[in-house]
């Protein structure tokens, strides 16, 4: 895949016509880590037009004499790191300041708005195009687990949602594109309805507070970027295929892009089908999967200074849920822990997807207008729409399983103005403001009561964040948001007969952060943020009533409750010793007032199908804290060792307990050699990895059915090649994933109660790139 | 450092632009006539008669007429004579809608995939047996034998499974244990035996 990004070029000014074929042009360059700075010694440069090639020095500097004006492909490939290809127009004598992600796993997000880098205090971390794709039989928040401090709540192998420090669903925002994902945020089992494929790159920031980004996120965000097409008028794309053994998988995903001469477009398109997983023991039946998505992403420059972008994109899914997890009363329940393999469990392995399933739509269309003006000021407009559609099959009497029990139908609307320039001569202010519509409702037709009820909501944003601009050494970051949320909920009272109500509410929240990042050198950098916000409860805290699948209870709303109030500071260091090794150290505290919580009720419910639990929402007091670590030691270019070390605590104040899905502490590291290439046999590596989690021991037997289950290892390893022709390139490589083939259970998946986790699993991945 | 006024001055405009957004949006979509408040499938009466071979019948019976949640539900137990045959008949409704559903015809026209399942607790002496067949020849429930033995009190839970295993081990029998399945119902109901 090819990017712009992050290349510069040094050419302002090039004549029109040149009047003689000057073959006497030199290409000079240097090639740095994108992560870090550190200049990538012995480096191959390639021009694929004419076939000439040099090596960068040791200070990653090269220089090519006597080529003549033309347009070139550029290769560049450097061991341990993926090549990357650029397309470059040479008419004069040409500097290439080339970036190659070499430490991927100490990635920032950067965004670069024409020369100006956005600088933040906040701190992230980046998962790169090549890693998302070795890994493209995986979703999102799957993916999302190898950064550090991020760990995955589940329901089954198929549905998972990320957590980052701690928090997860309305508390975290994940920006699909610079928009706000609005998908049914709310239910433990409901993943973000986003194909991993059409990110450029993933990115975690992990700040006190989000202020540009929406109001609901307590401190971190997930942005999903496409970004930019290269200026390349030639199509490319790469094509990538993935086996995997466990439920017999198949990906299949096929990008194109071409910077055509009336707009630059890049199309993505991804398949996955997979059957039934396997524990070490049994099949887990009725765990398949499927998705189809697409995506088009267009941009149009309308003049030099001004940019358009329109963005597509549908994701389509079918998920099985385990058959054996589709519950019934306490009794029910209570039988299921104790089998040992669960209910209805076929001896055969299948494809099919049958009842409890899922089955999400989501559409996404994004219109985004830059216009940058002459000092550097950017006005930027921009436009989201997302329809989401869930259904949720339980099995039910009669001819009834073909109809959903939830039906949910919701439709957003985001418009934003924003504002990035010079204030004077020393300050940067980012401005905007933003207004968001929500429709969510329930589809007629499902014959059960709604678990949640029909709601519209309205809010109004403004915020505005201000810098010292060109910070050296320094630089300083505060800032400010307010919003005013109306909603309205159609409520199915309890009464006989039934009727509907309507209930208003409005909320004002703000929030305030300032942060200030020190950096010293490329040797020495500190971030430290803190933050104040409000949140405002969301409809399913507010107004949840009935059996829901995701909690194994009955779930009732409290439509009392008031905003939540956090308060969290952050600090980050980044620091490097002789370029050998590298560590990112990263804590966090966090106070919540009135913090939301589903709290389990020590009666129960009885009903005509027995007895169930309830689980009611309630406000505490809590403070989460926790440390995130990542060390990474390279001795030598071609050998390393990765450490990842996360550790959170949350602790509910009021009641003297343990939160509860907090993650369990977790070691990972990882140790990769990267052999000597071999004619057109690049990069060939062998990776051994470890993963250690700890048993959660801060849940009582009140809280939860189960206590938190042993702590577990697993053992993975990676081969991976890279095969180079003159154009193109084929990446190969076999990964295995609990290789030991381990019984064990996660903490944060709701299969626990039912099931073992998934066995060994080893899948093949083909990514071809031309 | 921002003037209070300013701020408040922003505040307005915010309130200004919500409100006209508000109302561009607020009635343009859906109406009230949309909302399905109508629940299928849901069962809100259990009655089991008992009718013994000589004597008055007795009528167990469990209702819930709003659902889940809201009222509780009212449960009737009943006295059994000692010693006694009882013909057992099980009727299931839906008396939310007016005129009540008869969940017991779905139930005979799904036979294979229900069968009721009875067992006693603290001491109770009575036996329940299945007197009718799903079109496998397995057994369903909605007819029974109940037999009496010596006065004793305790309570009868009876249990609906939906797709159970009818297959597995013990289950022809009336043993739930490997049965599996979704609890359709399950309800108990006090007894004496005298």
């Amino acid at each position: 895949m090819k990017r712009i990004i992050f290349l510069f070029l040094s050419i302002l000014f090039f004549p029109k016509f040149i009047f003689a074929q000057d073959c006497n042009i030199t290409l000079t360059g240097v090639i740095l880590d994108k992560g870090t700075n550190i200049p990538l010694g012995y480096s191959n440069i390639f021009l694929e037009n004419t076939g000439e090639g040099t090596v960068s020095d040791e200070q990653g500097f090269f220089e090519i004499k006597n080529i003549c004006p033309a347009e070139y492909h550029v290769k560049i490939s450097h061991i341990g790191c993926h090549s990357e290809e650029y397309f470059v127009k040479i008419e004069k004598d040409t500097l290439l300041k080339i970036y190659l992600s070499h430490h991927s796993e100490l990635l920032d997000e950067v965004v670069i708005h024409g020369s100006h880098e956005d600088n933040s205090t906040e701190s992230s971390q980046s998962i790169s195009r090549a890693d998302i794709a070795s890994e493209s039989n995986k979703n999102l928040s799957d993916i999302l687990e190898n950064i550090s401090g991020v760990s995955v709540l589940k329901n089954g192998s198929g549905i998972s949602k990320p957590v980052v420090h701690g928090l997860f669903g309305n508390r975290v925002a994940v920006l699909n594109n610079g928009i706000t994902q609005t998908g049914q945020q709310w239910g433990n089992d409901h993943a973000p309805e986003i194909d991993p494929f059409v990110a450029d790159h993933l990115s975690v920031v992990k700040g006190a507070s989000a202020l540009a980004y929406g109001g609901n996120s307590l401190g971190s965000v997930i942005l999903v970027e496409t970004g930019n097409i290269q200026e390349d008028p030639h199509l490319h794309g790469e094509v990538n295929y993935t086996l995997q053994s466990n439920g017999w998988g198949h990906t299949l995903n096929i990008t194109v892009e071409e910077s055509g001469k009336l707009a630059a477009w890049r199309l993505t398109g991804t398949l996955k089908r997979q059957g039934d997983n396997r524990t070490p023991n049994y099949f887990l039946t009725n765990t398949g999967k499927q998705e189809n998505n697409i995506a088009l992403q267009v941009e149009k420059k309308i003049h030099p200074k001004w940019k358009t972008d329109f963005y597509y994109s549908l994701f389509n899914t079918k998920i099985g849920i385990l058959r054996g997890s589709h519950i019934g009363n306490l009794t029910d329940l209570q039988e299921a822990f104790e089998r040992s393999e669960p209910f209805s469990t076929e001896d055969n392995f299948s494809y099919n997807i049958g009842s409890p399933r899922q089955e999400v739509t989501h559409h996404l269309v994004k219109v985004e207008t830059k216009y940058l003006m002459d000092d550097e000021k950017i006005i930027k407009f921009k436009y989201g729409g997302q329809l989401n559609n869930r259904k949720e099959f339980d099995i039910r009497r009669g001819s009834s399983s073909d109809r959903p029990s939830l039906n949910l139908s919701l439709f957003s609307h985001h418009a934003e103005a924003a504002y990035n320039g010079l204030v004077g001569e020393k300050i940067f202010l980012k401005a905007g403001v933003q207004f968001d519509m929500i429709d969510n409702g329930n589809v007629s037709g499902t014959g059960v009561l709604p678990l949640i009820p029909n709601y519209r909501s309205y809010q109004t944003s403004t915020y505005w964040i201000v810098q010292n601009d060109q910070a050296e050494e320094w630089l300083f970051e505060f800032g400010g948001r307010f919003s005013l949320k109306q909603l309205r909920v159609k409520r199915i009272t309890q009464t006989i007969p039934k009727a509907i109500e309507v209930l208003d509410h409005l909320f004002q929240n703000y929030a305030l952060s300032s942060g200030v990042r020190w950096k010293k050198n490329d040797f020495f950098k500190a971030n430290f943020n803190i933050g104040y916000l409000l949140r405002a409860p969301e409809v399913n805290e507010l107004y949840s009533f009935g059996l829901h699948q995701g909690v194994s209870g009955i779930e009732e709303g409290n439509e009392n409750m008031g905003v939540e109030k956090s308060l969290k500071a952050l600090l980050s260091l980044d620091f490097r010793i002789q370029n050998k090794l590298f560590v990112q150290a990263l804590g966090y505290f966090q106070n919540v007032q009135d913090f939301i919580y589903l709290e389990p009720q020590e009666e129960f419910r009885l009903t005509i199908r027995g007895a169930f639990p309830i689980f009611i929402y309630k406000q505490t007091d809590a403070n989460i804290a926790g440390v995130d670590l990542l060390l990474k030691y390279e001795p030598k270019q071609n050998l390393n060792f990765i450490a990842k070390y996360a550790l959170v605590r949350g602790y509910d104040l009021t009641n003297n307990l343990g939160l509860v899905n907090i993650p369990s502490d977790n070691i990972f590291s990882s140790m990769t050699y990267t052999f000597k290439n071999k004619e057109k046999w690049k990069n060939n590596s062998f990776t051994i990895n470890g993963r250690y989690v700890f048993q959660q021991k801060r849940i009582t037997e009140t809280q939860d059915f189960l206590l938190p289950p042993n702590d577990y290892f697993l053992l993975g390893l990676q081969i991976g090649t890279n095969y180079e022709w003159q154009k193109s390139n084929l990446k190969i490589s076999l990964r295995a994933e609990n290789l030991l083939n381990s019984t064990y259970r996660d903490y944060l998946n709701r299969l626990r109660y039912f099931a073992d986790e998934n066995g060994i699993n080893v899948s093949l991945n083909l990514n071809y790139q031309f | 450092m921002f003037k209070k006024n300013k701020i408040m001055k922003n505040l307005k405009y915010i309130f200004i632009i919500n409100l006209i957004c508000s109302v561009l949006f607020l009635n343009s979509c859906k109406n009230d006539d949309d909302i399905d408040i109508d629940v299928e499938e849901l069962i809100t009466t259990v009655t089991y008669t008992l009718t013994p071979t000589s004597g008055d019948a007795v009528t167990l019976s469990f209702s819930d007429i709003d659902g889940d949640g809201g009222n509780d539900p009212i449960i009737t137990g009943g006295t059994l004579q000692a010693n006694m045959n009882y013909t057992g008949a099980l009727d299931l409704k839906n008396e939310s809608e007016t005129p009540a559903e008869s969940i017991t015809e779905e139930i005979e026209e799904e036979d294979l995939d229900h069968q009721f399942f009875f067992s006693t607790d603290g001491g109770l002496d009575l036996t329940v047996t299945y007197n009718d067949e799903d079109s496998q020849g397995n057994p369903l429930g909605l007819a029974t034998n109940l037999v009496t033995g010596v006065a004793s009190t305790g309570t009868l839970k009876v249990i609906l499974r939906h797709k159970p295993g009818k297959a597995e081990s013990g289950v022809s029998t009336g043993d739930i244990t490997n049965a599996g399945g979704e609890t359709d119902i399950e309800v108990t109901f006090d007894i004496v035996v005298q």
